[in-house]
């Protein structure tokens, strides 16, 4: 055996050790942010996918031009009442926008007035959505959390089905407020009310 | 390589041209269907690779459109649902969508497809099948990315392509080799055929030499005009061979009789007791005929060309070649008295004559000469004139020497007359004066005969006198006789003639004389005139007097010949033959036109030959 080739069987061994012990570390690491991962809120989890969604209703949307305040008003997220996202919503429309318009994520505790609002999203905790979403006028979004919402008028509602975040969606509520939602929308959607 | 190559093209070169028309066809057939097939399969490879690069775009970005909200809404099965309607797409073998953050997302795997998605988009497409062309594309919701799109199909619709345009360009070329041998054959019965036939109406012609032979013209195109040519050259050949076998045989016939011309000339100069010769244009003799070589006692061979010469007399040779040369140079005939030796040595004088025979067209073609033996007749020339010679002498000095006794018969007849006419009687006076008469008449009688003597003589060598002054000389001797008679002499203009001016003047005087002497009532007219006659002047003296019967114009000429009694008209009757005897001295002649009672012409004539030359001619046949 040469010199050179007993150089880098030995260099291959330092390898293979250095490896095996940043392995080690590593798994070791994981398994500390898997139990802090468990022991966190499994809450928050769910809010940063439902975050995630109505953002992303907001892009399989067609507003008309009168649901705005101004050209170039931002799209407004409104969450009425209680803010169950902790933030997240806020994080993830940074640096985002929709046809042109800037995002924005409101905090509202009563009913909003005419072209403030785009998306509305009602928590479990709201009361009366049915005056609310009859109150409404057109040109917003509606978007709940609860089995019934959609039967009160609203146009998404979120489900979890085997762990997993899912929609349903009413396009006739939608298009009698003068929206259209996208055919893509409608195809991953769990149900489609007729 | 390059042998191989020459030895396959003189090989094609030496088919027939029916199998080279086919072969031409198939060549161009298969070289236009290839050269074309695979153009456009080269050009469609390109195109169709792009086009193909097109096509999985498009159905990129489709798929790409259409799994945004799956990705957006996290929905693998939907995608997945998505992407199976791909399988509709069977050369695309995979298609993987990877979430933004690089994990797998939703798969497509043809059944067959020996390769699956790599598990992160990071992972480079598997290099197995290295045909396949990979499409990545973002996925795009609001500008911003939300996953990738990996597709990956394969370039078997190529390879189907080529495969079809290959089996087309096969099929085709068979269909079209099987039209180029139809058409070969067509082809061969338009093209191969005629030049078939012309090859054997070729060989035909050539084997038979029968230039009748023509050949079918089956078309209007190049090989029928060349058919066309080729029976106008037969006949053109056909006619000229006629033609030369026509004019062979006028050869033969004309060579048959210019031979049959030359053994029946032979045969006549053979007969003949004289030499005959016969020479080239250029003077070379080739032929002598027997007569010489007997005379000479050499042999043709000796005396051909200019062999001849050894015979000549040596004195003879310088004037017979300048002859002979100055013939052949002019074409004038050759004219010769020379002397030949003969085989014992003596020379013979002979008459030798040579012509040119000329053909159509003026072109000497040969001479003929012939030579005739005259040594005893010239001898006989030699002895007359010899015997002339000295009748002349005689004659002159008798006549000279009687002059001197005459002279005293006269003279003393005369004394006696006028000294003893008392003593004489009547009858002594009367003799006396017969006695003076006759003393007289015989005095002029030898004075006469003296002037004719002198007439033959050639007085040095004559110049050229003028005739009109000679006969201005003439009438002032005779002027006392033309005013007796109250004649009247007229002369036209008188041209300069060869002779001695004497003698000339002895004509004129002897021909006016016998003008004025032989008158009749009327005064006489007398008229002198000269005419040219080409080769001579022809002089002319014209009298109104009494006129010759003509039975004596041959007569008159001679020597005391006399028509009339004395009584009547005086005269010696010497006069005509003295001018006789001149103008023939000069080579003239004389002669006379008239009838009783009609007046006399007297004509000579002169030549304009210089004497010099004649009496040249003259001595030689002197001689």
């Amino acid at each position: 055996m040469d010199p050179v080739n007993q150089i880098r069987l030995r260099q291959r061994r330092q390898y293979t050790r250095r490896f095996l012990r940043n392995l080690a570390v590593l798994l070791s690491l994981l398994a500390g942010l898997w139990q802090r991962v468990g022991a966190a809120d499994e809450q928050s989890l769910e809010y940063q996918v439902k975050a995630a969604f109505l953002l992303n209703f907001a892009k399989f949307t067609e507003w008309p031009s009168s649901a705005f305040r101004s050209a170039d008003a931002p799209l407004s997220i409104c969450i009425l009442g209680d803010d169950p996202f902790d933030g997240v919503l806020d994080q993830m429309i940074r640096g985002e926008a929709i046809n042109g318009r800037k995002l924005a994520v409101l905090q509202i505790k009563r009913q909003p007035r005419p072209q403030t609002c785009q998306v509305l999203f009602m928590g479990k905790t709201q009361k009366d959505i049915r005056r609310t979403l009859a109150d409404l006028g057109s040109g917003v979004l509606t978007v709940g959390e609860e089995e019934s919402f959609l039967r009160e008028g609203g146009m998404i509602t979120f489900v979890i089905e085997n762990r997993r975040t899912r929609f349903d969606v009413n396009p006739a509520a939608a298009d009698s407020a003068g929206l259209k939602l996208s055919s893509k929308l409608l195809s991953v959607a769990r149900t489609v009310k007729k | 390589m390059v042998n191989r190559r020459r030895s396959s093209l003189w090989s094609f070169r030496d088919l027939p041209i029916a199998r080279k028309l086919l072969i031409t066809l198939l060549a161009t057939l298969t070289a236009a269907l290839v050269l074309s097939g695979a153009g456009i399969l080269i050009a469609d490879s390109l195109l169709f690779r792009g086009y193909l690069q097109n096509d999985f775009d498009t159905l990129a970005q489709i798929v790409a459109d259409n799994t945004t909200a799956p990705l957006a809404f996290n929905d693998p099965r939907a995608a997945a649902e998505t992407l199976a309607a791909l399988k509709a797409r069977t050369h695309l073998v995979i298609a993987c969508i990877y979430r933004v953050n690089g994990t797998l997302f939703a798969t497509y795997r043809r059944p067959d497809a020996l390769y699956g998605c790599p598990s992160s988009a990071a992972q480079p497409p598997t290099e197995r099948a290295g045909g396949d062309q990979t499409i990545s594309r973002p996925i795009l919701l609001t500008g911003r990315r939300i996953g990738t799109l990996v597709l990956r199909y394969d370039l078997a619709q190529i390879a189907e392509r080529r495969a079809l345009y290959g089996a087309m360009v096969l099929g085709m070329l068979l269909a079209s080799s099987i039209i180029a041998v139809l058409l070969s054959s067509r082809l061969r019965a338009i093209i191969a055929m005629p030049i078939a036939q012309l090859v054997n109406a070729t060989r035909a012609v050539a084997d038979t030499a029968d230039y009748g032979i023509r050949v079918q013209k089956l078309s209007e195109d190049e090989l029928g005009s060349l058919v066309d040519r080729f029976n106008e050259m037969l006949s053109v050949i056909q006619s000229r061979d006629d033609h030369l076998t026509t004019a062979l045989r006028d050869l033969e016939t004309a060579l048959s009789e210019a031979e049959k011309a030359r053994k029946r000339f032979h045969f006549m100069a053979e007969s003949m007791p004289q030499k005959i010769f016969t020479a080239e244009p250029s003077g070379n003799i080739d032929y002598f005929n027997q007569q010489w070589t007997e005379f000479t006692g050499l042999s043709f061979e000796q005396i051909q060309n200019w062999g001849w010469t050894q015979f000549i007399h040596p004195d003879d040779l310088e004037e017979n070649i300048r002859l002979w040369q100055q013939s052949i140079a002019t074409g004038e005939p050759f004219h010769l008295q020379h002397r030949f030796r003969r085989a014992d040595g003596v020379y013979r004088w002979h008459l030798s004559r040579a012509h040119a025979m000329r053909d159509a067209q003026g072109k000497i073609s040969m001479w003929i000469g012939s030579n005739t033996e005259i040594h005893e007749q010239k001898e006989k020339e030699e002895e007359l004139r010899r015997a002339n010679d000295d009748l002349q002498q005689f004659a002159y000095s008798a006549s000279h020497d009687l002059q001197e006794p005459i002279r005293n018969v006269a003279v003393y007849s005369e004394v006696v007359a006028r000294r003893y006419s008392k003593v004489l009687d009547a009858e002594g006076q009367k003799f006396l004066g017969f006695l003076t008469e006759g003393g007289r008449r015989l005095a002029t009688l030898v004075d006469d005969l003296l002037a004719y003597t002198r007439a033959g003589a050639v007085e040095g060598l004559p110049g050229t006198v003028n005739a009109g002054s000679v006969l201005q000389q003439t009438l002032a001797t005779l002027g006392e006789a033309i005013r007796e008679n109250h004649a009247i002499v007229t002369a036209d203009p008188l041209p300069e003639v060869h002779i001695g001016e004497a003698h000339l003047q002895q004509v004129f005087q002897n021909l006016i004389g016998n003008a004025l002497k032989y008158r009749n009532e009327d005064s006489p007219r007398i008229h002198i005139s000269a005419t040219n006659q080409g080769a001579a002047w022809r002089f002319a003296v014209e009298d109104n007097g009494i006129g010759i019967d003509p039975q004596y114009k041959e007569k008159i000429f001679g020597v005391f010949k006399r028509l009339h009694r004395e009584q009547k008209y005086g005269g010696t009757g010497i006069g005509l033959a003295i001018c006789q005897r001149v103008v023939e001295r000069y080579g003239g002649r004389i002669w006379v036109d008239s009838a009783p009672g009609k007046g006399a012409i007297f004509y000579f004539t002169l030549p304009h030959l210089a004497p010099q030359a004649r009496s040249t001619a003259t001595d030689s046949s002197a001689g």
